[in-house]
Protein backbone atom coordinates (compact mmCIF):
# COMPACT_ATOMS: atom_id res chain seq x y z
CA UNK A 1 0.00 0.00 0.00
CA UNK A 2 2.94 2.53 0.64
CA UNK A 3 4.89 1.42 -2.42
CA UNK A 4 1.37 1.93 -4.24
CA UNK A 5 1.49 5.78 -2.38
CA UNK A 6 5.16 6.31 -3.21
CA UNK A 7 4.62 5.52 -6.86
CA UNK A 8 1.71 7.96 -7.36
CA UNK A 9 3.18 10.34 -5.14
CA UNK A 10 6.70 10.06 -7.60
CA UNK A 11 4.61 10.23 -10.72
CA UNK A 12 2.20 13.17 -9.87
CA UNK A 13 5.85 14.99 -8.91
CA UNK A 14 7.31 14.48 -12.36
CA UNK A 15 3.96 15.86 -14.21
CA UNK A 16 3.65 18.74 -11.83
CA UNK A 17 7.16 19.87 -11.03
CA UNK A 18 8.20 19.26 -14.62
CA UNK A 19 5.38 19.52 -17.17
CA UNK A 20 3.33 21.93 -15.08
CA UNK A 21 0.57 19.63 -15.36
CA UNK A 22 -1.98 18.84 -12.36
CA UNK A 23 -2.65 15.19 -12.17
CA UNK A 24 -3.39 12.84 -15.09
CA UNK A 25 -6.53 15.23 -16.51
CA UNK A 26 -4.22 18.21 -15.93
CA UNK A 27 -7.56 19.64 -13.77
CA UNK A 28 -6.53 17.96 -10.37
CA UNK A 29 -7.48 14.24 -10.89
CA UNK A 30 -7.68 12.66 -7.23
CA UNK A 31 -5.63 9.77 -7.98
CA UNK A 32 -7.01 6.74 -7.01
CA UNK A 33 -5.70 3.45 -7.35
CA UNK A 34 -6.97 -0.30 -5.54
CA UNK A 35 -4.10 -2.88 -4.51
CA UNK A 36 -4.15 -7.17 -3.82
CA UNK A 37 -6.40 -7.01 -6.75
CA UNK A 38 -8.18 -10.21 -7.12
CA UNK A 39 -6.06 -13.64 -5.30
CA UNK A 40 -2.51 -14.42 -7.12
CA UNK A 41 -2.99 -12.28 -10.02
CA UNK A 42 -0.52 -11.52 -12.37
CA UNK A 43 -1.23 -7.81 -13.38
CA UNK A 44 -1.30 -3.97 -13.01
CA UNK A 45 -4.06 -2.41 -15.64
CA UNK A 46 -5.55 0.79 -15.88
CA UNK A 47 -9.70 0.52 -15.81
CA UNK A 48 -10.36 3.85 -17.17
CA UNK A 49 -10.68 5.73 -13.69
CA UNK A 50 -7.88 4.34 -11.53
CA UNK A 51 -5.38 1.95 -11.10
CA UNK A 52 -5.70 -1.69 -10.24
CA UNK A 53 -2.71 -3.64 -9.06
CA UNK A 54 -2.31 -7.59 -8.12
CA UNK A 55 0.21 -9.31 -5.58
CA UNK A 56 1.47 -11.57 -8.40
CA UNK A 57 1.57 -15.17 -8.02
CA UNK A 58 4.68 -15.45 -5.95
CA UNK A 59 5.76 -17.88 -8.57
CA UNK A 60 7.36 -15.88 -11.71
CA UNK A 61 6.11 -12.25 -10.04
CA UNK A 62 5.83 -10.77 -7.13
CA UNK A 63 4.14 -7.57 -6.47
CA UNK A 64 2.94 -5.35 -9.16
CA UNK A 65 3.45 -2.33 -6.69
CA UNK A 66 7.29 -3.25 -6.46
CA UNK A 67 8.86 -0.63 -8.90
CA UNK A 68 7.79 3.13 -9.84
CA UNK A 69 7.69 2.65 -13.37
CA UNK A 70 5.07 0.73 -12.96
CA UNK A 71 2.75 2.99 -11.27
CA UNK A 72 3.68 5.79 -13.69
CA UNK A 73 2.98 3.38 -16.36
CA UNK A 74 -0.62 3.19 -15.49
CA UNK A 75 -1.16 6.62 -14.45
CA UNK A 76 0.23 7.54 -17.92
CA UNK A 77 -2.17 5.26 -19.69
CA UNK A 78 -4.80 7.63 -18.14
CA UNK A 79 -3.20 11.46 -18.95
CA UNK A 80 -3.25 9.46 -22.17
CA UNK A 81 -6.41 8.68 -21.98
CA UNK A 82 -7.15 12.43 -21.53
CA UNK A 83 -4.44 13.95 -24.01
CA UNK A 84 -3.94 12.00 -27.46
CA UNK A 85 -7.06 9.60 -26.71
CA UNK A 86 -5.10 6.84 -28.97
CA UNK A 87 -7.11 3.74 -29.32
CA UNK A 88 -5.65 0.49 -28.11
CA UNK A 89 -4.74 -1.69 -31.09
CA UNK A 90 -1.57 -2.19 -33.85
CA UNK A 91 0.40 0.56 -33.92
CA UNK A 92 -1.50 3.27 -32.42
CA UNK A 93 -1.90 1.18 -29.20
CA UNK A 94 1.49 0.08 -29.64
CA UNK A 95 2.11 3.94 -29.03
CA UNK A 96 0.07 3.90 -26.40
CA UNK A 97 1.86 1.48 -24.64
CA UNK A 98 5.05 2.84 -25.28
CA UNK A 99 4.06 6.68 -24.62
CA UNK A 100 3.78 5.01 -20.52
CA UNK A 101 6.65 3.13 -20.59
CA UNK A 102 8.16 6.23 -21.44
CA UNK A 103 7.02 8.18 -19.10
CA UNK A 104 6.98 5.41 -16.73
CA UNK A 105 11.01 5.22 -16.87
CA UNK A 106 10.90 8.93 -17.13
CA UNK A 107 9.34 8.83 -13.12
CA UNK A 108 12.04 6.26 -11.62
CA UNK A 109 14.57 8.36 -13.53
CA UNK A 110 12.81 11.84 -12.45
CA UNK A 111 12.91 9.99 -8.80
CA UNK A 112 17.11 8.87 -8.76
CA UNK A 113 18.00 11.86 -10.96
CA UNK A 114 19.48 9.89 -12.98
CA UNK A 115 20.95 10.82 -16.44
CA UNK A 116 20.03 9.41 -19.71
CA UNK A 117 23.71 7.99 -19.44
CA UNK A 118 22.70 6.56 -15.93
CA UNK A 119 19.80 5.30 -16.47
CA UNK A 120 18.71 1.59 -16.63
CA UNK A 121 16.43 1.94 -19.39
CA UNK A 122 14.79 -0.89 -17.73
CA UNK A 123 10.60 -1.52 -17.50
CA UNK A 124 9.79 -3.45 -13.97
CA UNK A 125 12.52 -4.39 -12.92
CA UNK A 126 12.73 -6.54 -9.87
CA UNK A 127 8.47 -7.53 -10.44
CA UNK A 128 9.85 -11.44 -11.55
CA UNK A 129 10.91 -13.53 -8.70
CA UNK A 130 14.40 -14.97 -8.17
CA UNK A 131 13.41 -18.15 -10.15
CA UNK A 132 12.91 -16.27 -13.42
CA UNK A 133 15.97 -15.62 -15.95
CA UNK A 134 15.36 -11.85 -16.27
CA UNK A 135 16.17 -8.67 -15.26
CA UNK A 136 12.76 -7.13 -16.21
CA UNK A 137 9.83 -7.30 -18.40
CA UNK A 138 11.41 -4.95 -21.01
CA UNK A 139 14.31 -2.86 -22.05
CA UNK A 140 13.95 0.42 -24.08
CA UNK A 141 17.27 0.35 -24.24
CA UNK A 142 18.16 -3.00 -25.92
CA UNK A 143 14.54 -4.21 -26.60
CA UNK A 144 14.39 -7.95 -26.80
CA UNK A 145 17.01 -8.48 -24.20
CA UNK A 146 15.18 -8.20 -20.79
CA UNK A 147 14.47 -12.41 -20.03
CA UNK A 148 15.40 -15.02 -21.75
CA UNK A 149 13.68 -18.07 -19.70
CA UNK A 150 12.90 -21.59 -20.03
CA UNK A 151 9.73 -21.42 -19.04
CA UNK A 152 8.53 -17.83 -19.86
CA UNK A 153 10.45 -17.78 -23.42
CA UNK A 154 12.33 -14.80 -24.31
CA UNK A 155 11.68 -10.94 -24.54
CA UNK A 156 9.66 -10.77 -27.99
CA UNK A 157 9.90 -7.20 -28.36
CA UNK A 158 11.84 -5.99 -31.58
CA UNK A 159 13.77 -2.86 -31.33
CA UNK A 160 13.50 -1.65 -35.12
CA UNK A 161 10.83 -2.05 -37.73
CA UNK A 162 12.62 -4.86 -39.53
CA UNK A 163 11.05 -6.96 -35.99
CA UNK A 164 7.77 -5.67 -36.46
CA UNK A 165 5.27 -8.58 -35.04
CA UNK A 166 1.92 -8.95 -36.70
CA UNK A 167 -0.08 -10.52 -34.67
CA UNK A 168 -4.21 -10.86 -33.26
CA UNK A 169 -3.25 -11.79 -30.13
CA UNK A 170 -2.72 -8.94 -27.29
CA UNK A 171 -4.56 -6.12 -29.59
CA UNK A 172 -2.11 -6.80 -32.57
CA UNK A 173 1.31 -6.95 -30.21
CA UNK A 174 0.98 -3.74 -28.20
CA UNK A 175 3.14 -4.84 -26.12
CA UNK A 176 5.45 -6.13 -28.24
CA UNK A 177 5.78 -3.43 -31.31
CA UNK A 178 5.95 -0.76 -28.27
CA UNK A 179 9.62 -1.84 -28.22
CA UNK A 180 9.92 0.17 -31.06
CA UNK A 181 9.03 3.79 -30.40
CA UNK A 182 10.36 3.00 -27.09
CA UNK A 183 13.75 2.70 -28.36
CA UNK A 184 13.19 5.63 -30.40
CA UNK A 185 12.68 7.24 -27.28
CA UNK A 186 15.78 6.05 -25.26
CA UNK A 187 18.10 7.29 -28.64
CA UNK A 188 16.61 10.26 -28.55
CA UNK A 189 17.32 11.07 -24.89
CA UNK A 190 20.76 9.91 -24.95
CA UNK A 191 21.49 11.82 -28.13
CA UNK A 192 20.53 14.96 -26.60
CA UNK A 193 21.81 13.83 -23.34
CA UNK A 194 21.69 15.10 -19.85
CA UNK A 195 18.17 14.29 -17.70
CA UNK A 196 15.68 13.04 -20.26
CA UNK A 197 12.69 14.52 -18.78
CA UNK A 198 14.07 17.50 -19.27
CA UNK A 199 14.13 17.99 -23.75
CA UNK A 200 13.18 14.19 -24.49
CA UNK A 201 10.41 13.91 -22.31
CA UNK A 202 9.41 17.81 -22.86
CA UNK A 203 9.34 16.61 -26.78
CA UNK A 204 7.22 13.44 -26.21
CA UNK A 205 4.78 15.87 -23.52
CA UNK A 206 4.53 18.42 -26.62
CA UNK A 207 3.46 15.74 -28.65
CA UNK A 208 0.69 14.50 -26.62
CA UNK A 209 -0.52 17.55 -26.33
CA UNK A 210 -0.52 18.63 -30.10
CA UNK A 211 -4.36 17.01 -30.85
CA UNK A 212 -2.94 13.98 -32.93
CA UNK A 213 -5.72 11.69 -34.45
CA UNK A 214 -6.37 8.65 -32.02
CA UNK A 215 -5.40 6.31 -34.96
CA UNK A 216 -1.96 7.60 -35.23
CA UNK A 217 0.77 5.61 -36.46
CA UNK A 218 4.37 5.38 -35.58
CA UNK A 219 5.49 7.48 -38.54
CA UNK A 220 2.57 10.20 -38.16
CA UNK A 221 3.45 10.24 -34.36
CA UNK A 222 7.43 10.73 -35.55
CA UNK A 223 6.47 13.37 -37.43
CA UNK A 224 5.03 15.28 -34.55
CA UNK A 225 7.56 14.95 -32.39
CA UNK A 226 9.62 16.30 -34.85
CA UNK A 227 7.35 19.12 -35.21
CA UNK A 228 7.15 19.63 -31.50
CA UNK A 229 11.21 19.12 -31.27
CA UNK A 230 11.47 22.05 -33.94
CA UNK A 231 8.64 24.52 -32.74
CA UNK A 232 10.30 24.42 -29.16
CA UNK A 233 14.18 24.04 -29.57
CA UNK A 234 14.29 25.27 -33.35
CA UNK A 235 15.15 23.88 -36.95
CA UNK A 236 18.55 22.31 -37.62
CA UNK A 237 18.65 22.46 -33.52
CA UNK A 238 20.60 19.66 -31.84
CA UNK A 239 17.47 18.62 -30.82
CA UNK A 240 15.38 17.91 -34.11
CA UNK A 241 18.15 16.63 -35.15
CA UNK A 242 18.28 14.23 -32.27
CA UNK A 243 14.62 13.07 -32.68
CA UNK A 244 15.08 12.48 -36.31
CA UNK A 245 18.15 10.27 -36.02
CA UNK A 246 16.28 8.19 -33.17
CA UNK A 247 13.45 7.44 -35.89
CA UNK A 248 15.60 6.68 -38.47
CA UNK A 249 17.55 4.51 -36.09
CA UNK A 250 14.48 2.15 -35.51
CA UNK A 251 13.73 2.16 -39.11
CA UNK A 252 10.72 4.30 -38.79
CA UNK A 253 10.67 7.15 -42.17
CA UNK A 254 9.36 10.90 -40.97
CA UNK A 255 8.02 11.43 -44.75
CA UNK A 256 8.89 14.97 -45.29
CA UNK A 257 8.91 16.22 -41.58
CA UNK A 258 5.49 17.71 -41.50
CA UNK A 259 2.90 17.21 -38.94
CA UNK A 260 -0.35 15.09 -38.52
CA UNK B 1 -31.17 -39.50 -32.44
CA UNK B 2 -27.69 -41.31 -33.09
CA UNK B 3 -25.52 -39.07 -32.01
CA UNK B 4 -21.93 -38.36 -33.45
CA UNK B 5 -18.99 -38.67 -32.03
CA UNK B 6 -18.45 -36.20 -29.82
CA UNK B 7 -14.67 -34.62 -29.17
CA UNK B 8 -13.90 -31.65 -27.53
CA UNK B 9 -11.11 -29.55 -27.88
CA UNK B 10 -10.33 -26.21 -26.26
CA UNK B 11 -7.99 -23.86 -25.87
CA UNK B 12 -7.35 -20.80 -24.28
CA UNK B 13 -4.48 -18.04 -24.73
CA UNK B 14 -4.14 -15.22 -22.51
CA UNK B 15 -2.63 -12.27 -23.81
CA UNK B 16 -1.45 -8.53 -22.96
CA UNK B 17 -1.69 -7.31 -19.21
CA UNK B 18 1.14 -4.80 -18.22
CA UNK B 19 3.67 -8.23 -18.87
CA UNK B 20 3.01 -8.96 -22.60
CA UNK B 21 3.71 -12.28 -21.52
CA UNK B 22 1.13 -14.62 -23.07
CA UNK B 23 0.19 -17.87 -21.53
CA UNK B 24 -1.60 -20.82 -23.25
CA UNK B 25 -4.26 -23.64 -22.03
CA UNK B 26 -5.34 -26.76 -23.63
CA UNK B 27 -7.56 -29.35 -23.40
CA UNK B 28 -8.81 -32.62 -25.21
CA UNK B 29 -11.79 -35.15 -24.60
CA UNK B 30 -12.21 -37.69 -27.16
CA UNK B 31 -15.49 -38.49 -24.89
CA UNK B 32 -16.26 -35.15 -23.28
CA UNK B 33 -19.38 -35.24 -20.58
CA UNK B 34 -22.42 -33.49 -21.20
CA UNK B 35 -21.55 -30.83 -18.75
CA UNK B 36 -18.56 -29.52 -21.06
CA UNK B 37 -20.47 -29.31 -23.78
CA UNK B 38 -23.20 -27.58 -22.15
CA UNK B 39 -21.04 -25.52 -20.60
CA UNK B 40 -19.35 -24.41 -23.94
CA UNK B 41 -22.79 -23.79 -25.87
CA UNK B 42 -23.66 -21.76 -22.95
CA UNK B 43 -21.01 -19.55 -24.11
CA UNK B 44 -22.50 -16.31 -25.74
CA UNK B 45 -20.55 -16.77 -28.82
CA UNK B 46 -20.40 -13.75 -31.49
CA UNK B 47 -22.12 -11.75 -28.32
CA UNK B 48 -18.84 -10.33 -27.12
CA UNK B 49 -18.67 -6.61 -25.60
CA UNK B 50 -15.39 -4.81 -26.15
CA UNK B 51 -13.97 -2.82 -23.61
CA UNK B 52 -12.58 0.40 -25.24
CA UNK B 53 -11.66 2.07 -21.50
CA UNK B 54 -9.52 -0.60 -20.33
CA UNK B 55 -5.27 -0.67 -20.67
CA UNK B 56 -3.35 -3.33 -19.84
CA UNK B 57 -5.66 -5.65 -19.13
CA UNK B 58 -5.72 -8.98 -20.16
CA UNK B 59 -7.48 -10.72 -23.52
CA UNK B 60 -8.59 -14.17 -24.09
CA UNK B 61 -9.31 -15.63 -26.92
CA UNK B 62 -10.99 -19.00 -27.02
CA UNK B 63 -11.16 -21.44 -29.13
CA UNK B 64 -13.63 -23.98 -28.75
CA UNK B 65 -14.56 -27.44 -30.91
CA UNK B 66 -17.43 -29.67 -29.64
CA UNK B 67 -19.49 -31.88 -31.68
CA UNK B 68 -17.65 -30.55 -35.10
CA UNK B 69 -18.82 -27.20 -34.10
CA UNK B 70 -16.32 -24.60 -34.18
CA UNK B 71 -16.58 -21.45 -31.80
CA UNK B 72 -13.93 -18.90 -31.39
CA UNK B 73 -13.74 -15.55 -29.75
CA UNK B 74 -11.60 -12.95 -28.15
CA UNK B 75 -13.01 -11.96 -24.86
CA UNK B 76 -12.15 -8.56 -22.80
CA UNK B 77 -11.40 -9.40 -19.20
CA UNK B 78 -13.45 -7.62 -18.17
CA UNK B 79 -16.03 -9.32 -20.03
CA UNK B 80 -14.69 -13.08 -18.69
CA UNK B 81 -17.54 -13.76 -16.52
CA UNK B 82 -20.74 -16.01 -16.37
CA UNK B 83 -19.95 -19.31 -18.25
CA UNK B 84 -16.79 -17.92 -19.94
CA UNK B 85 -14.82 -17.94 -16.51
CA UNK B 86 -16.51 -21.11 -15.65
CA UNK B 87 -15.25 -22.29 -19.02
CA UNK B 88 -11.78 -20.95 -18.62
CA UNK B 89 -11.21 -21.77 -14.99
CA UNK B 90 -12.15 -25.96 -15.91
CA UNK B 91 -9.57 -25.72 -18.86
CA UNK B 92 -6.96 -24.02 -16.55
CA UNK B 93 -7.98 -26.74 -13.97
CA UNK B 94 -8.19 -29.75 -15.70
CA UNK B 95 -6.20 -28.96 -18.75
CA UNK B 96 -2.97 -28.50 -19.32
CA UNK B 97 -0.80 -25.32 -19.67
CA UNK B 98 2.29 -24.25 -20.89
CA UNK B 99 3.50 -20.74 -20.85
Amino acid sequence: MNEAYDGLGATFELYADVYDRNSIDGRGLPLDGSVHYEKDYDNAFWNGERMVFGDGDGQVFGRFTVSVDVIGHELTHGVTQYTAGLVYKDQAGALNESISDVFGSLVLQYSHKQTAAQATWLIGQGLFTARVKGVALRSMKAPGTAYDDPVLGKDPQPATMAGYVETEDDDGGVHTNSGIPNHAFYLVATGIGGYAWEKAGRIWYDTLLAGMKPTTDFAGFAALTLAAATKRYGEGSAEADAVRAGWSGVGVAIDGGGAS
Amino acid sequence: MAAARAELSIVVVRSGGFTGISRRWAIERPDPDDDWVALVEACPWGQVAADRESRDRFTWRIEARVARRHHRASVPDRELTGPWRELVDRVQRDGSSDV
